[in-house]
């Protein structure tokens, strides 16, 4: 086997063998592929190999939208092959490069082609482009042999060998087409090549069988082999997307649409952000609101805030289909549990966005959850439709006063049950309500998850302090007015960000020794009190001195 | 009540698992200690089989031996619809009784496959058996890709699937632990998708559930 | 060169269990395969037993109700399990059963918890109870092993009695490159630890015999009972230790994805790497 045929296409496939639900086994050159296609018709071809532990995807589950590993149920998204969940440990997001090795896939004559580093045009089959696609007879004998032998077989009939290994490969046949009845041809050609077969593999035998090949298996990222995995990405844009749909989905709400023009995007899980970078300089975050195995597009829902600095405003008044927007990738710090025995959902307003995209996820899994929407008016409830997907899991509280609110509250959370997790998200006196009312009816705080979109305290920049790096071994001086992040950053520590406002959590920083003076929304009252964790952007010390674990 | 002898490891007992979950049939199970008890050359066993073999039956004073033997008795007896073995219709009838044979020969070949790298059967040849279910599953495979063609679910024809499909199920999947890959059947393999989908399907070790089909899909 | 010349020193010296005294006493001669040499174990006249390849004796012991053997020259006695010897306890072998993979890939699969859910579904695990808590592992210098203690996991049928699920806790003991032992607390005396074990005969580097050891106080449950509970569980293992690729189990830390879950799996990896075990395994790139 020369290298290069890594770079040609060869068909793995009959288009009809991948059929819904199902994972189709494959192999070329050696190396096993697990094809599968999803519920939008994608076509992924991956290779066959769960990259935890290596165990055969093609014994997983197609559920449509993801495919699940059989030995620990991690999930891979359709197209990106992005790991969306690791049920070992529910609480955490994985980290964005668990991605599986994919290959290029191309359908077309009712094939599927790959090719480990093929690029470029598929082969031209002139006259048999629309032929019929013959039933692949595989075989125990080498590619070469398998092509000599078919060589004069029947001008009618154009062939493809799949070298499967060295001592493997699958005829695949595609005739033209004729009058002669389908089922017929099929037969026909069936029996025929399985003749041929049958005196192949005799031919194979009498020689010596050569050593299988022995695919090269990549390495995964180096950052993944130690733990905790660490977020290295700044507030950067790291994509460009045209927006593809606009449209108005609630009285002061539009969805979004964005399509990335030249990239497959990045893989995203349920409750993660988006920095969407406006042509007027701001920076905005926005959750992502797609069901899982939607990956060939993200959408946001972006309400038009009464007092918009410039942000929800533009989005309204001034972006239109075509528009081109800088994003970051998706981040996760409002990561969902799924080993909850059931999940309440309680979103005010806006405040569906993150968790319309969680709820879709349990709801695929078939996972029990309540979902709660409370909202000004019903021509204010955004996403109807898919909350209506969820039938008798969705009740709309609509028009309530804070007091009707709390009361509905008191009754959602009346019996807490320490294998149920919450999830809230809406306008800040909601989610302190909630969070009080929860407290008060005996949930734990690690049961309570919430997500502000901001931050409304006033941040006090009063007072200079220390900061020492313990794995760095640097110290620097957090002036009056200066933010703990600004100060890594000047000194060239890439510490990653996204609101800046101490709202979203990813700044967030381990803390060894020091006083911390929190001012952020994002961590719990018990995650502040341990102290072990800082928001870099806008939370302090009241030490003199801070050890900080980077 | 229905009383089955089985041993939970047996490809052959599964197939009658299977029936008996398919029909809901009250039964209870006697767990005979075939590894390491050798339980099925006993004495005691050896006068309800004097083949000492799994599965055997007791039902209703009756003892019955034989997988396929059961299974006929299974669905005459309690599938009241007789969609699993329908003895109306010659040519479906012959047909079954066709595959039947042919899921003894599967047990012949996997089956023994299977019991030699597991299960310390060093006396038989293995090599012989792979090549043997190789030869059997390229001919299950072209079946049902024909079968495919004419939109046929099942391996005999008719909208249901009948006792050919249990009969053939066990020793088709375990055949891996017999060193029998299964990647060159791509129509069996989506077969057996689809029999996992049969409502009232259970497992067995070395089996998993397939996921929810596209039409119990929610939306 | 012989194939056991290529074997290297450490793997060549260790004993190995290759038949259940049980199995013997149903088959005359046990054949079987070590480290790619075909072996044959028998009673001798004396009513001991004996070990030979086709050339040579072996040398040969009896613990835990198998026979062990070594193709070198072992420098130590075979590892100690001191709950074996307690009056009370039920010994009983469970099953010895074949499977298509390495014998590290199988020991890794034992030490793994994350998976009852998946592959043990409803007995050993449930979804949604898929959490791996962390745990502690320590690699013991004293008595070369490796220990993994407060391994807790949500089970469905904790208890026979009871019908919900509760935590189990569990101790891991890897005391051998091919063997490993899980302690749990007995449903008769929480004072005390059932065990199984499983002592892993390598037969080729992608092939090997498991067999299967438990010491119990159990008291209600017949010997077939218990045996069939464990077969039922390893059957379950089997399919997906038949399917992982590779069969070797690769000690470059980068070859696949570790979590935090996989702690116990991160300290075997690195210990068969310092001991330079070579069989079995895809050595680490130098």
């Amino acid at each position: 086997m020369t290298p290069n045929l890594h770079s040609h296409w060869f068909p793995i496939a009959s288009s009809t063998d991948l059929v819904p639900r199902h994972v189709y086994q494959a192999q070329l050159l050696g190396r096993e592929f697990a094809v599968w296609r999803a519920d939008d018709g994608y076509v992924n071809v991956w290779e066959n190999r769960c990259l935890h532990r290596g165990v055969r995807l093609s014994i997983g589950i197609n559920d449509g939208r993801e495919l699940k590993c059989q030995y620990h149920g991690w999930r891979y998204a359709n197209r990106t092959a992005g790991c969306t969940y690791i049920p070992a440990h529910p609480a955490d997001a994985p980290a964005r490069t668990i991605c599986n090795n994919t290959y290029p896939a191309r359908e077309a004559h009712g094939l599927i082609w790959t090719g480990e580093h093929a690029s470029g045009s598929l082969p031209d089959l002139g006259c048999f482009a629309d032929g019929i696609v013959l039933r692949p007879i595989p075989l125990n004998a080498p590619a070469e042999m398998v092509s000599e032998s078919l060589e004069g077989y029947d001008s009618d009939v154009f062939f493809l060998v799949q070298p499967c290994d060295s001592n493997r490969s699958i005829i695949r046949g595609l005739a033209k087409p004729s009058k002669r009845d389908r089922l017929d041809l099929l037969r026909y050609h069936n029996f025929a090549l399985q003749e041929l077969r049958d005196h192949i593999e005799g031919q194979a035998a009498s020689q010596d069988t050569p050593e299988p090949l022995v695919p090269i298996i990549s390495q995964v990222a180096a950052e993944l082999v130690d733990l905790p995995v660490l977020h290295t990405i700044g507030r950067q844009a790291d994509f460009t997307v045209t927006i593809t749909n606009k449209e108005t989905v609630a009285e002061d709400v539009v969805r979004l649409r964005l399509e990335s023009l030249t990239s497959v995007l990045p893989t995203f899980q349920p409750g993660a952000h988006i920095d969407l970078h406006l042509q007027n300089g701001l920076v905005r975050q926005y959750s992502l609101t797609n069901g899982p195995g939607e990956t060939d597009h993200y959408t946001i829902g972006v309400k038009r805030e009464i007092e918009s600095r410039g942000g929800s405003a533009t989005i309204h008044d001034h972006l239109r289909v075509g528009d081109n927007l800088a994003i970051s990738a998706p981040r996760n710090n409002f990561p969902l549990r799924r080993d909850a025995v059931r999940t309440i959902f309680i979103a005010g307003g806006i405040g569906v966005t993150p968790l319309i995209s969680m709820a879709q996820a349990l709801n695929v899994q078939g996972l029990d959850f309540a979902f709660h929407y409370f909202v000004q008016s019903e021509t204010r409830a955004a996403f109807s439709q898919e909350l209506h997907a969820f039938n008798e899991a969705t009740t709309f509280h609509i028009n309530l006063s804070p007091h009707a609110t709390s009361e509905e509250l008191t009754h959602i959370l009346s019996d807490p049950n320490p294998t149920y997790h919450i999830y809230v998200c809406g306008p800040i006196p909601m989610l302190d309500a909630t969070r009080k009312i929860a407290k008060k009816q005996g949930w734990d705080d690690e049961q309570v998850h919430f997500e502000y979109f901001k931050n409304t305290n006033k941040i006090n920049t009063e007072g200079s302090f220390e900061i020492d790096l313990a794995r760095s071994a640097c110290t620097f001086t957090v002036s009056e007015g200066q933010s703990i992040l600004e100060v890594l950053r000047s000194n060239g520590i890439n510490m990653p960000s996204s609101c800046e406002t101490g709202a979203c959590g990813t700044c967030r920083c381990g803390v060894i020794a020091g006083e911390i003076d929190h001012q952020d929304v994002y961590l719990t009252d018990s995650e502040k009190a341990k102290g072990n964790t800082i928001m870099t952007c806008v939370s302090r010390s009241r030490s003199d001195r801070l050890i900080l674990d980077i | 009540m229905l009383k089955l002898y089985d041993y939970e490891l047996s490809g052959n007992c599964y197939k009658i698992r299977l029936m008996l979950s398919f029909l809901d049939v009250v039964h209870s199970i006697e767990s005979v200690d075939f590894y390491p008890g050798a339980q099925h050359k006993s004495p005691a066993f050896l006068r309800l089989n004097p083949m000492g073999q799994l599965p055997v039956i007791e039902d209703a004073g009756m003892v019955l031996r034989d997988a396929q033997a059961i299974l006929i008795y299974l669905a005459a007896r309690y599938d009241s619809q007789g969609v699993w073995f329908p003895r109306d219709d010659p040519v479906r009838l012959g047909q079954i009784a066709q595959w039947l044979a042919f899921a003894d020969s599967i047990t012949a070949t996997a089956s023994v496959a299977r019991l030699h790298d597991g299960l310390l059967y060093s006396h038989v040849d293995s090599e012989a058996a792979r090549l043997g279910a190789h030869k059997l599953f390229r001919i299950l495979d072209e079946h049902l890709y024909f079968c495919e063609q004419v939109e046929q679910t099942w391996i005999c024809p008719g909208d249901q699937p009948t006792l050919a499909d249990i009969a053939c199920f066990p020793y088709v999947m375990l055949s891996e632990e017999g060193g029998i890959s299964r990647i060159d059947y791509p129509a069996l393999r989506r077969w057996c998708d689809r029999f996992k989908r049969i409502p009232g399907f259970v497992v067995m070790p070395g089996i998993f559930h397939a996921g929810p089909g596209l039409e119990a899909s929610t939306v | 060169m012989t194939v056991i010349d290529s074997i290297d020193p450490v793997v060549r010296d260790l004993w190995y269990a290759v038949a259940a005294l049980d199995d013997l006493d149903l088959i005359d001669v046990q054949e079987s395969v070590l480290l790619d040499t075909p072996i044959n174990v028998c009673h001798d006249t004396s009513g001991g037993v004996q070990c030979r390849t086709e050339l040579r004796p072996l040398p040969v012991c009896e613990r835990y109700g198998y026979v062990w053997t070594s193709l070198g020259s072992p420098q130590t006695d075979v590892f100690s399990i001191p709950e074996y010897v307690e009056p009370d306890r039920r010994n009983i072998h469970a099953a010895t059963i074949g499977v298509h993979t390495s014998a590290p890939r199988t020991i890794e699969n034992f030490l793994d918890m994350g998976h009852f859910p998946y592959v043990h579904t409803g007995i050993l695990g449930a979804e949604p109870h898929t959490e791996v808590r962390d745990y502690n592992v320590e690699v013991s210098v004293e008595r070369d092993e490796i220990v993994a203690t407060n391994c807790l996991f949500w089970q469905p049928m904790a208890a026979a009695a009871s019908s919900s699920g509760a935590d189990v806790d569990y101790i891991y003991r890897v005391p051998h490159p091919y063997c490993a032992i899980l302690y749990k607390s007995s449903p008769i005396d929480d004072k005390r630890l059932d065990v199984i074990a499983v002592f892993l005969q390598p037969e080729t580097q992608e092939q090997v015999r498991a067999h299967m050891m438990l010491s119990l106080l159990d008291e209600a449950s017949t010997d077939h009972q218990i045996r069939l509970f464990q077969q039922t569980i390893f059957g379950q293992d089997k399919p997906i230790l038949e399917n992982q690729f590779p069969k070797r189990l690769p000690l470059d830390p980068r070859a696949e994805t570790p979590i935090r879950a996989d702690k116990s799996a991160i300290a075997y990896r690195r210990w068969l790497s310092d001991k330079g075990i070579t069989y079995g395994v895809i050595p680490a790139a130098a």
